[in-house]
């Protein structure tokens, strides 16, 4: 990251590039989230979906052709359940997620806008600097959702803020603008107040594993029940209504 | 949330986390305005199921970060561009025409209070 090794005149940059992908077989819903990410974050370099889901080796490889040193990668399995990648390349760590309620910003609801390619602030609540999984989480999505000052779309303001919190072991994210007239008296002194764009997502860590896309688990949530299995435990508790009638 | 978690195998290797951290950590000498992140010096807590209570906490932590971001800008980085100028036009997030849309429905709302009023 950026670290020249040179007279110390030269002003330190952050460089950061992230590489946007996504397996095959996600829904439109699952594409339009990707969409406003790719829109929010002007370092990152989209490409097309990766074949093979058995063959997460091939990102960092990806990532570096296409001179990215971080990797989101959105793995969608049956067509409902949707994972989320963060890495960072190429020696790793990579974060493994869940993601849930997902909205996306096409919806009305959320009237907020902002420049696009501007320079978002990034908020972390305390819970971050809780847990060791939660410090190298903080990181790790500075590195991805900071848009650093170099990048090559990037507008320099700053009209919006993403929040990361943790709540109930996950991850919210929530994206909101920034304005600093008060509507209500456009001359009277600045005010600040936020009004949300979106998107918003929930993401449950699973696994944090040491290298990109492989290697030793570091850490594993003990809470993590997979989305098939809370399916399936509801159709039992079905069928035992329809037995005990049956009987 | 029927389900019983089975008794899975916990890993929480703290050790390696922190030196996974500290190898990919930024250098500390770059400046603040590099990154922009905050932090919130309070944690999130309210019922989860509590739809109301949940965002109004969200909102109070963008709140008080913003704040803070904005008033360190004005002490430390004088020179960083915050404000876009007004004469300053670039594409959006969202378009026109969806704006428009969000604005259509905001009215159509209002017309529909109004009416069973």
């Amino acid at each position: 990251n950026g670290q020249t090794a040179g007279p110390a005149v030269k002003k330190r940059k952050n460089k950061q590039r992230v590489l946007l992908l996504s397996s095959r077989g996600v829904t439109h819903r699952m594409r339009h989230l990707m969409n406003d990410i790719e829109v929010l974050l002007p370092h990152v370099k989209k490409d097309s979906k990766l074949d093979s889901k058995s063959q997460l080796q091939l990102l960092p490889e990806l990532a570096d052709l296409n001179n990215c040193n971080n990797t989101l990668y959105f793995e969608a399995r049956r067509h409902e359940d949707l994972y989320l990648w963060a890495a960072k390349m190429p020696n790793g760590p990579s974060i493994k997620m869940h993601v849930q309620n997902v909205h996306t910003m096409d919806e009305l609801k959320m009237t907020g806008n902002c420049l696009k390619g501007s320079r978002g602030l990034l908020s972390f609540d305390k819970g971050f600097d809780e847990t060791e999984w939660g410090k190298l989480t903080k990181e790790l999505f500075t590195h991805i959702f900071g848009v650093p000052s170099t990048a090559r779309k990037a507008k320099p303001f700053v009209d919006h803020i993403l929040t990361f919190s943790i709540l109930d072991e996950k991850i919210w994210f929530r994206n909101f603008q920034i304005i600093e007239k008060d509507p209500l008296s456009p001359n009277g002194p600045p005010q600040t107040t936020l009004v949300e764009i979106g998107p918003r997502f929930v993401l449950t860590p699973i696994r944090i594993f040491e290298g990109a896309f492989g290697g030793a688990t570091v850490y594993s949530n003990p809470e993590f029940v997979t989305p098939a299995a809370v399916r399936s435990a509801v159709r039992r508790e079905q069928g035992k209504k329809y037995n005990l009638r049956k009987d | 949330d029927d389900v019983i978690p089975t008794q899975k195998v916990e890993i929480n290797n703290k050790v390696a986390l922190s030196r996974i951290r500290e190898s990919i950590q930024l250098d500390i000498s770059l400046p603040w305005t590099e990154t922009l992140a905050v932090s919130y010096p309070h944690a999130i807590q309210v019922d989860v199921n509590d739809d109301l209570s949940r965002e109004l906490a969200f909102y109070k932590q963008a709140l008080h970060s913003a704040t803070h971001a904005r008033l360190l800008v004005a002490k430390s980085y004088s020179d960083f561009p915050w404000t876009r100028p007004n004469d300053y036009f670039a594409e959006m997030v969202k378009t026109d025409v969806h704006m428009e849309r969000v604005r259509q429905k905001l009215l159509d709302e209002k017309a529909t209070i109004q009416k069973s009023e």
